[in-house]
């Protein structure tokens, strides 16, 4: 069947344009985030900056000889943010070519059927089908591949020297990452082509002699059973997304939406009718004709408006659940902060015995930071610490520990904080096994457990001289300063160099998370912005263009341009609502959950809503559902519009 | 329905009817209840003939067509082609019988517009997994005067040459049978005559059998059997008909 699907894809270039961009632009990005990954990989810090460990070993596993690079120069952030671009992108990769695929059945069936009638069997079709796929994949893919090899130094020149790889990075040897992102795309391609090409072969011989090729009307109950399996599993997501989750509570909330559009998506042809009928009513009430066949348009097609509305929805899901999930997150850890500091002057980049010796100052709690190497059964890790003296530390944070006891923070022994002690079952008395940078060797004991406090306290905590020991060269980053009893902390403040109130500082550290927030969000939302930007105005293309007959038989029965350019209008209007609602509903669940997440326990957190970013994704969904809708209409209504007037000439 | 392929042992295989429906009822159903498109028609068709089937619109004639051509199942009765009874086929197995045993022309030309005249004539045999032999498609190119237009498209030929190149496909396979359904009814009076003498020489010289459902009496003429259809049941025939005596058949049945 191969032959035909070559000429097939070929007769049918219109159809399949989309999915040809959509896959190569996803290959691109998918390629691009391969080649860097490679650079990273690639990369070899400073040989010296490591430390070789054993890991204990247990659970079945043998202790193993790790190397753990110490220096700073990581570029493990940057792995971490172009996995998930990668992912992102092949996850909306298979919606679009479903969609696409799913269109070019539909608009095919009396061919389908000839074939069938002239011996073509069902599992002949569906290898048909699943053929155009892999002629459209592999050339989108190789295009893609191509492309982003000529991208890679842009971005490798974009990314060294950020604060995700604080390196230079050089291209690798482009051969095995590309060929991953090839295959992903065929791969992908065919995913998302299999629903197709299986409705496809049931598509009976008795179709090539039925004029119509309306859409039956019922969606099966496979798709049905897997949108509930679907919503089921996200349900138990979201419950998830709950105070004791922790950290875990972001991931959550960014990657539940993604279930959720998926289930949403495969129930869309019962939901978009009933949601499409609501939004229609006002539309219908204030126009004379067209809103009421934008509302039977959306209504009585609900395939096809489900495939409209599928990507509008996906990426105003997903955008609007991560924009809100970081905003709130960087609330919480505003009011971590401001909860977590009890002394109200900071002092960065001082020197400790001058600020102690200034006329005023009650203590000084000044943290050396320290990094260790904590072995684990399976792995070893670099971690933060931070030396303290807790008599003072204890009076210039909130640090009032939730087991054990502080004052015994003596000798070889550590704090850590709540988080990593649930995360790593770790109990009081229990030993830790570290290196020092200085390639000692100690085992700390746990005393205490202390609350977390991001920005504050890192994870461990040790004594002051056990830090310095290992250490020497180690200064405070930044110190606490309590003020004598009667001294004002506004007027300390002048007299000390380089302090500022708490409040600044804590506003300071929350304005850098944003930041942070922000750099994430563009390099994670972009690419899949711009994907379902063409996936949007892909399926509203191919659907408008398939209405050609319609809308010749509307004008010749008196509709005037502008009635069909009014009724695209309100109808691609109509389904765009109906995807932002749904979106919308998405992002208010997640949102609403992820804040209570974020929240409990911790009082007056902040709420920081990104309505301009919020309200500009859905007006660009908006604004690209209508004008990719109306575009082609216009095009159609000119080219209809000299065949009419040709035809009353004869 | 309880009649199967082994109903039919007395039938020797080379005197067997082409096709044989037998007792073959349709029943659509609607919101407003069921609609009988067919009501019990039994006919045999000799191997061999070339039988017209007439009748007012809403006769059934189409519907006797599909079912006959299994590409819908009767309500009740049997229809066997070639000695094979098409109830409780697979799906696969019916398409394997179609593409071997069954031709096709319809009104609308249904080739593939993405492929050559060569390639749409050679599809049924590809579709076969057999390789075509370029001599076997210029032959029957050939047979219905299209040898210059082999390496056209669909959309660069006329309806006539069309209707020829679909003619060519259902050729190719060697059908037993010939199902034609308003072969004429978009073509001017040369181009028909051109398909109605290819469907005529298909049973003359091959030996071919030819169901042809038309409203055409000149058409039907060229049958030497024209079978009349009315509220889905046979009202009767008509042999040798020349195309006024089939014209006056049908204006009585519609009276």
């Amino acid at each position: 069947m191969f032959f035909l699907s070559r000429q097939t894809v070929g007769r049918h270039r219109h159809l399949y344009a989309g999915s040809f961009v959509a896959l190569a632009v996803g290959v691109f990005l998918l390629g691009l985030a391969a080649t860097a990954t490679a650079a990273t990989i690639a990369y070899r810090g400073p040989s010296a900056g490591s430390i070789a460990v054993t890991t204990l070993g247990g659970d079945g596993m043998g202790p193993q000889r790790v190397s753990v690079s110490t220096s700073d120069q990581d570029v493990s952030g940057l792995q971490t943010v172009l996995s998930m671009v990668g992912a992102i992108s092949g996850f909306i990769t298979i919606f679009v070519i479903a969609s696409t695929f799913a269109f070019a059945v539909a608009s095919r069936r009396r061919e389908l059927g000839l074939l069938r009638l002239i011996g073509a069997t069902p599992g002949q079709i569906r290898r048909m089908i699943l053929g155009e796929a892999l002629v459209v994949a592999l050339g989108a893919s190789i295009t893609g591949a191509v492309l982003a090899q000529l991208a890679t130094p842009l971005l490798l020149a974009k990314a060294s020297y950020t604060e995700l790889a604080p390196v230079k990075l050089e291209p690798a040897s482009p051969w095995v990452p590309l060929s991953i992102a090839v295959g992903i795309g065929l791969l992908v391609a065919l995913l998302g082509a299999r629903a197709a090409a299986r409705r496809a072969g049931k598509v009976g011989a008795i179709d090539a002699l039925r004029e119509a090729s309306l859409e039956p009307p019922r969606i099966g109950p496979v798709r049905v059973v897997f949108g509930l399996l679907f919503m089921a599993g996200s349900i138990v997501l979201l419950t998830l997304i709950k105070p004791s989750s922790g950290e875990a509570a972001v991931p959550l909330a960014m990657f539940t939406p993604m279930l959720l559009v998926i289930s949403l998506t495969l129930l869309a042809p019962l939901i978009v009718p009933v949601l499409g009928r609501l939004w229609a009513a006002p539309l219908v009430a204030w126009t004379s004709v067209s809103g009421r066949l934008a509302r039977s348009n959306v209504v009585a097609a609900p395939r096809r408006s489900a495939s409209l509305a599928a990507p509008i929805l996906t990426i105003s899901a997903i955008a609007g659940s991560m924009v809100l999930s970081l905003s709130f997150a960087a609330d919480s850890a505003a009011a971590t902060l401001r909860d977590g500091m009890l002394a109200p002057i900071v002092v960065t980049g001082g020197d400790q015995a001058k600020v102690a010796a200034t006329p005023g100052v009650a203590a000084v709690d000044a943290g050396l930071p320290v990094q260790f190497v904590r072995v684990s059964a399976d792995y070893a890790q670099l971690e933060d610490a931070e030396g303290i003296d807790p008599a003072v530390a204890s009076r210039t944070r909130r640090m009032t520990p939730v087991a054990g006891d502080l004052t015994a923070l003596t000798g070889n022994t550590v704090a850590v904080s709540k988080e990593m002690s649930g995360f790593e079952h770790y109990r009081l008395g229990d030993e830790v096994p570290v290196t020092f940078l200085d390639r000692t060797t100690a085992k700390l004991k746990i005393v205490a457990i202390v609350p977390d406090a991001f920005g504050i306290n890192p994870s461990f905590l040790l004594p002051l001289e056990l830090a310095r020991a290992h250490a020497p060269a180690a200064k405070p980053e930044r110190m606490f300063v309590l003020p004598a009893t009667g001294t004002d902390p506004a007027e300390l403040v002048q007299r000390i160099e380089g302090a500022v109130p708490a409040v600044a500082w804590d506003a300071e550290q929350t304005a850098g998370v944003r930041k942070g927030n922000q750099l994430g969000l563009i390099l994670l939302l972009g690419p899949a912005a711009l994907y379902s930007a063409i996936a949007i105005a892909n399926t509203l293309l191919m659907g408008s263009l398939q209405r050609r007959q319609e809308f010749v038989t509307s004008r010749l029965l008196g509709a005037t341009p502008n009635q069909i350019r009014r009724m695209v209008l309100w109808e691609s209007s109509l389904v765009g609502m109906v995807a932002l609602s749904l979106g919308t509903a998405i992002t208010v669940t997640v949102g609403v959950l992820i804040r209570h997440a974020m929240t409990a326990g911790v009082p007056d957190v902040p709420v920081t809503v990104p309505w301009g970013i919020l309200l500009g994704i859905a007006g660009l969904c908006l604004t690209l559902a209508v004008g990719s809708a109306l575009a082609p209409t216009a095009y159609i209504l000119r080219v209809v519009g000299r065949e009419t007037m040709v035809h009353q000439r004869q | 329905m309880t009649a199967t392929a082994p109903s039919y042992p007395s039938v020797v295989p080379d005197a067997a009817p082409a096709l044989v429906l037998d007792g073959i009822t349709k029943t659509y159903r609607s919101k407003a209840g069921g609609v009988d498109a067919l009501r019990g028609v039994t006919y045999h068709f000799p191997r061999g003939s070339f039988t017209a089937v007439m009748g007012p619109s809403g006769s059934g004639k189409s519907t006797l067509l599909q079912c006959a051509a299994g590409l819908d199942q009767p309500t009740t009765g049997v229809v066997v082609l070639g000695g094979v009874n098409l109830h409780g086929l697979s799906e696969v197995a019916l398409t394997k019988l179609r593409r071997e045993e069954m031709g096709f022309v319809f009104q609308a030309y249904n080739l593939l517009p993405s492929l050559t005249v060569y390639d749409n004539v050679a599809l049924p045999l590809r579709l076969t997994g057999k390789r075509p032999h370029r001599n076997d498609i210029l032959g029957v190119l050939e047979q219905v005067g299209l040898s210059d237009k082999v390496k056209r498209r669909p959309a660069e030929l006329s309806g006539g040459q069309q209707q020829r190149v679909a003619i060519a496909r259902a050729l190719i396979t060697k059908p037993s049978v010939f199902f034609a359904d308003e072969p004429t009814g978009a073509l001017d009076s040369n181009s028909s005559r051109q398909v109605l003498t290819l469907l005529r020489e298909a049973t003359d010289r091959a030996g071919q059998t030819v169901v042809m459902v038309t409203h055409d009496p000149v058409a039907a003429a060229y049958a030497e059997r024209v079978v009349f259809l009315s509220d889905g049941l046979i009202a009767g025939h008509l042999d040798r008909g020349t195309p006024g005596q089939i014209a006056a058949a049908m204006s009585d049945l519609e009276r």
